[in-house]
């Protein structure tokens, strides 16, 4: 029998039991899709917590620190930074202090609590510490620090909040009533955030003075210029600490680095990864076994029919290659429709449950479940059908 | 001789206690042309006389000779190919695919025979057309009766015009009226030169045909030749 004439019989024996056939591949389309859907959140998870890490700014060191005879930790390790300019970017003040911005009629006192932006006390080195670029007009200066200039430059997010959409450079607006002008807007890191790093107001760290925040700056981040230079830096900073405070006697300091909780985070969404994978796993495994149950009854069940086109004349392999191209279609267009299923499955629960993160699904994890599913159904459509065509067509056609 | 078994047997659960002779040494010839009825009462091993002569089963031991060829020696393939090209089944059962329209069904056997599609298509019109249902061709053989139904089987048995026509208890299933007419029918094909097997258990019906040969317990009791008037 010809390959086309095989594909029409296995068409017409589809569409003639529309019912059976939607039910079979429903087995398969469902195991195709939670599949994708579970694996996809899990990985957007994943790259959720990479990205939102690398928006906040990887090598990054926390030094806290303070001396007992009132001079300033963070200005000598500023200076002191400044000459390990090979091994370190930047260094900066994050102290969040004021809590009022007004705007014209904006008022944060007046917007939900994700709405209000963050008022930020930083140097001149804030941004290239928070992986910040500027979008438009100028970033702070190391004038603007030691002058105790009233400007403000915003993130993208707090300057939607507060100027819509019009251009907040050289406006003013005010922080517990004192007045700031806009220098400069940076450009939208983290968009996929309720929560946004993109919501700040980042004030000259000197500024604190006019916003009753004190000028000692407990905490303050230190940027190494890469990974590798981050243990360096640490053991460089701890060791000039431990000069100034004469090894704790005359004050305390100390950092620790982000890398460390990256690590533990990398690990644990690895381990979930593993724990998830092993659900999808036993989820394509259980939806693998209905797709074999169903191939089996659906096929065994339809013996008898065996049996009479045998007796009408059919060759054994005549009825093997209908139920392949049977088997074959219903698992093929099962599959296509189970991974349409879990492309649109993956994108609402990139929408749902991931902040509207664009999820696409992994194409390895994709193929596989579709090979998985296809080959088992092929394998079970087929099994009975040689079975069942091996017999003599006396014994097929009193099977009922 | 179009058929000829020699010394048949068909034994299941040989050796056990149960064990069955559903054949117990049958050896018959049957010529091209002739209307054979094979009676018998039910158990009498007609049925399993049937599958053996239309090679739907394999007999245990003796031979079976169809137009000289021994069918224990061929292979699977050329089996398939006999039953297409050379022997049309009507079953008691009908035994039509439900999936499939009337037409469809009637085309089956000239598919498996490789007869091209509007060829196919004339052909399984034709024979639709001679049991008086060439109306019918789009339906199931759930929208039919079960005279409908039998006389589609009929027309798939035909389409592809075989020489040898088995039929098992074609009037078994029908009311009087519709059974008789499937008789006049198979009269008919068997004037036309169609060798015609009917098997049944009503000695009526197995009156009516030129030769009886009656089985009981897997042997044949009776083989007679009559004359009959066929009107």
């Amino acid at each position: 029998m010809k390959l086309t004439q095989a594909v029409k019989m296995a068409l017409k024996s589809i569409l003639g039991k529309k019912g059976r056939s939607f039910l079979t591949m429903l087995g398969i389309i469902i195991g195709i899709a939670s599949v994708m859907t579970i694996v996809s959140v899990v990985s957007g998870q994943n790259q959720k917590m990479l990205d939102y890490y690398a928006a906040m700014g990887t090598n990054r060191i926390t030094c806290y620190g303070g001396l007992y005879n009132g001079e300033s930790m963070f200005e000598k390790v500023y200076a002191y930074c400044q000459s390990l300019d090979e091994l370190v970017v930047g260094v900066t003040p994050e102290v969040q202090c004021g809590n009022n911005v007004r705007y014209g009629v904006k008022n944060t006192a007046s917007m939900d609590w994700e709405d209000q932006p963050r008022v930020i006390l930083g140097s001149s080195q804030y941004a290239v510490c928070n992986n910040f670029a500027l979008a438009k007009g100028r970033d702070l200066t190391e004038l603007d620090v030691e002058e105790y200039h009233r400007v403000c430059v915003l993130g993208a997010r707090a300057a939607r909040v507060l100027f819509d959409y019009t251009d907040p450079v050289g406006e003013t607006l005010t922080v517990d009533g004192v007045p700031f002008t806009v220098l400069g807007v940076y450009r939208e890191k983290d968009p996929d955030n309720s929560y946004s790093l993109d919501n700040v107001i980042i004030l000259p760290y000197t500024a604190g003075r006019f916003l009753n925040a004190g000028m000692e700056w407990a905490e303050f981040t230190v940027k190494a210029k890469d990974a590798a230079a981050v243990p360096r830096v640490m053991a460089l900073l701890r060791d000039y600490m431990n000069g100034l405070t004469q090894d704790g006697q005359t004050g305390y300091g100390d950092c620790y680095s982000t890398q460390q909780w990256q690590e533990q985070e990398n690990e644990q969404t690895r381990m979930m990864s593993l724990v998830l994978g092993g659900i999808a796993g036993i989820s394509l495994l259980v939806g693998g076994i209905g797709i074999m149950n169903i191939m089996l009854v659906t096929v065994t069940e339809r013996t008898r029919e065996i049996g009479i086109r045998r007796a009408i004349g059919a060759e054994r392999s005549s009825i093997v290659l209908q139920f392949l191209v049977e088997a074959a279609m219903i698992c093929g267009i099962g599959g296509i429709l189970g991974i349409a299923l879990g492309f649109l499955a993956t994108q609402l629960a990139g929408k749902l449950i991931l902040d509207g993160l664009s999820l696409l699904p992994d194409l390895r994890i994709t193929l596989g479940a579709f090979g998985f599913s296809v080959v088992l159904g092929l394998l079970f459509g087929m099994y009975p059908a040689i079975k069942a065509s091996g017999l003599p067509p006396v014994a097929a056609l009193r099977a009922e | 001789m179009l058929i000829e078994l020699r010394d048949v047997f068909k034994i299941y659960g040989e050796g056990l206690e149960r064990e069955v002779r559903a054949l117990d040494g049958v050896s018959l010839s049957i010529a091209a042309g002739e209307f054979v009825a094979i009676a018998g009462a039910s158990g009498s091993g007609k049925s399993t006389l049937m599958n053996v002569l239309g090679c739907l089963d394999v007999p245990s031991y003796g031979d079976y000779l169809l137009a000289g060829r021994d069918v224990g020696e061929l292979s699977d393939r050329q089996l398939s190919r006999i039953r297409s090209r050379k022997i049309g089944f009507i079953f008691q059962g009908y035994n039509l695919i439900p999936g499939l329209n009337a037409l469809e069904n009637v085309e089956l056997p000239l598919i498996y025979q490789g007869v091209g599609v509007s060829r196919r298509r004339d052909m399984a019109l034709a024979a639709l057309e001679r049991v008086g249902l060439a109306g019918r061709a789009k339906h199931r053989p759930a929208e039919m009766s079960g005279g409908q139904q039998q006389r589609v089987a009929i027309a798939r048995a035909i389409a592809a015009r075989p020489p040898i026509l088995m039929a098992d208890e074609p009037t078994g299933a029908l009311d009087s009226k519709t059974g008789l007419e499937v008789l006049d029918f198979l009269r008919q094909l068997n004037r036309e030169g169609s060798t015609v097997l009917l098997i049944t258990h009503d000695n009526a019906i197995a009156a009516t045909a030129r030769r009886i040969i009656r089985l009981r317990d897997g042997r044949i009791v009776e083989d007679k030749r009559q004359e009959v008037d066929w009107l």
